[in-house]
């Protein structure tokens, strides 16, 4: 692992109940890029998530970020290290306002006395939420809850975002402007783990890909590599992959 | 016209204290899927927590209410939740539910076994004076239980909108998961949920006891009436569970005077069954949006 890896994932087994969703999956994250994860639908994107931001523990196998082993560590340890999660779907609070919504970012905020200053912060940049704060969260645009998401997944100035489909459900418009969002924060340092099921298009703005398969990594390599690899068609077309055939 | 402002203010009293316990029903359910069929039981006991502090250790009033507060937060709260909710809301919501049916009955027939089966008068917190304003005779212990009841919701409603660890209840409530994930300590906030009820529940106890008598089978009508005002106002929602609670008191009432006597106790039933038929989120209720 070189010193551009922020995050790896080594020989990972999780999964729920009897249910092994991740398999054995061995992979490199590297730091201050966008990295997206495609893979057919029950692959262990989702999981794997999970798993790295210790929602789910892992049967076997070792996480490290940033240089120390996370494999046992819990949600709130994996904030303090400077990672945040942004799930599939809508994740706010519905009857809290805006700013109380953005606010719930900093609970894991070491020093409390700048969480003030981090939500002016957010609203700067996005100003959509100055405008709409003191309004409940639920009459915000599908675009707008996924941008106060991102906004307060940002409040504890994370090191790595995971970030789970934000384009579900959003116009073409607002999609790209998400896009742009991720694009900014990796310019500025940020890494970006990103899971698409529009995979194309999401290649298209990545560094690198990260192609999953049956709970294992089975490419991966810079994104434009991955975009043409003819093995992409065939694993969403159906009819899977030869095993493991890691491209370093 | 004075006869009907008397019943509603008495209904007012009453629905204040149903109040109480609603939200307390709610509250539960938002944060942890409980749905405590021994809410009733919960309103019941704290009056006899007081009781044996005066007659057994001879303490007096002020001093026993404050020993049924506490004693509530540690049984009805803390134990509950650790004794009972904990290990089983793993296996789901309906085991739960059965095992706090055997909670209303063990808690029930513990007192009686206990304490006593006879009805216990009980001390109240205001004088018994009877005020004529503008010709409607209002009883000064109708306001106070009024002014006390609604001052612990206005104190509570402030607690969970105004200072950060109530918006972390609120948020624990709404969406436990993204809770989690933003670092909310859930476990922390369900524990301060469990305490609250407890609160509400020894309130509610030391404001009803001198109206009905501190009796043993008392959880029976009080724990029907928290679960229609709850579900009435609307099941996830506590401002509803306010509405639920206080529509209930003024309906019982109106009921007991108008309709019949008897028949009083079926009125809060029959406007459970129009609202489930008509409205069924409640009142004041949000759907429920379920991923499949």
């Amino acid at each position: 692992m070189g010193a551009d890896t922020i995050l790896t994932l080594d020989n990972v087994v999780s999964g729920y109940g009897k249910m092994t969703i991740l398999n054995g999956t061995t992979a490199a994250i590297r730091r201050a890029a966008i990295t997206t994860v495609i893979g057919p639908n029950g692959a262990g994107k989702s999981t794997m998530f999970k798993t790295v931001f210790g929602l789910l523990g892992a049967r076997t196998g070792r996480i490290t970020f940033d240089g120390a082993d996370t494999t046992r560590c819990t949600p709130r340890q994996m904030l303090d290290r400077g990672m945040c999660y942004v799930p599939q779907g809508r994740n706010i609070f519905p009857e809290l306002s805006v700013r109380h919504n953005l606010e719930l970012g900093g609970v894991a905020m070491p020093d409390q006395s700048r969480l003030g200053a981090r939500i002016e912060a957010m609203m700067a940049r996005f100003p959509i939420l100055r405008e709409k704060a003191a309004a409940q969260a639920s009459t915000l645009s599908g675009g707008q809850q996924k941008l106060l998401e991102v906004a307060r997944g940002l409040l504890l100035d994370p090191k790595l975002m995971l970030i789970d489909e934000p384009s579900i459900g959003l116009s073409p418009l607002m999609v790209q402007e998400v896009f742009a969002i991720l694009k900014d924060l990796r310019d500025k340092g940020v890494t970006i783990l990103l899971i698409e099921q529009n995979a194309k298009q999401a290649l298209e703005m990545s560094d690198y890909g990260l192609v999953l398969e049956q709970g294992q990594a089975r490419i991966e390599d810079a994104a434009g590599n991955v975009l043409s690899d003819p093995r992409i068609a065939q694993l969403f077309l159906g009819g899977g992959l030869a095993p493991a055939q890691q491209v370093a | 016209m004075a006869d009907f402002l008397q019943l509603l203010i008495s209904g007012l009293a009453t629905g204040a204290i149903y109040a109480l316990a609603a939200i307390g029903f709610t509250l539960l359910w938002q944060t942890s899927q409980t749905i405590n069929f021994a809410q009733g039981e919960f309103v019941m006991l704290p009056a006899f927590f007081a009781l044996v502090a005066m007659t057994w250790l001879g303490l007096p009033f002020a001093v026993a209410v404050v020993i049924a507060i506490v004693c509530s937060m540690l049984v009805l709260g803390l134990m509950f939740k650790v004794v009972v909710v904990q290990p089983l809301i793993k296996q789901g919501v309906l085991p739960l539910v059965i095992s706090t049916i055997a909670l209303s009955v063990l808690l029930k027939e513990g007192v009686k076994d206990v304490y006593s089966a006879e009805a216990q008068p009980f001390p109240t917190l205001f004088p018994d004076v009877t005020l004529s304003v503008a010709g409607v005779a209002v009883s000064l212990a109708q306001v106070g239980v009024l002014v006390v009841a609604f001052g612990t919701i206005v104190a509570l409603q402030w607690f969970l909108g105004a200072t950060r660890i109530g918006r972390q209840m609120q948020a624990t409530a709404q969406n436990p998961t993204v809770a989690r994930i933003l670092g909310v300590p859930v476990e922390r906030m369900i524990l301060y949920t469990f305490l609250i009820n407890a609160v509400l529940a020894a309130m509610a106890s030391i404001l009803i006891s001198p109206i009905y008598l501190a009796k043993f089978s008392n959880g029976e009508s009080l724990g029907l009436a928290a679960f229609v005002a709850a579900i009435v106002g609307g099941f996830n929602q506590v401002r509803g569970a306010i509405v639920g609670g206080l529509l209930i008191g003024v309906v019982d009432n109106l009921a007991a005077a108008y309709v019949s006597t008897s028949y009083r106790q079926a009125v809060p039933l029959i406007l459970l069954v129009a609202i489930i038929l008509f409205r069924p989120q409640g009142l004041l209720g949000r759907r429920e949006e379920r991923a499949v």
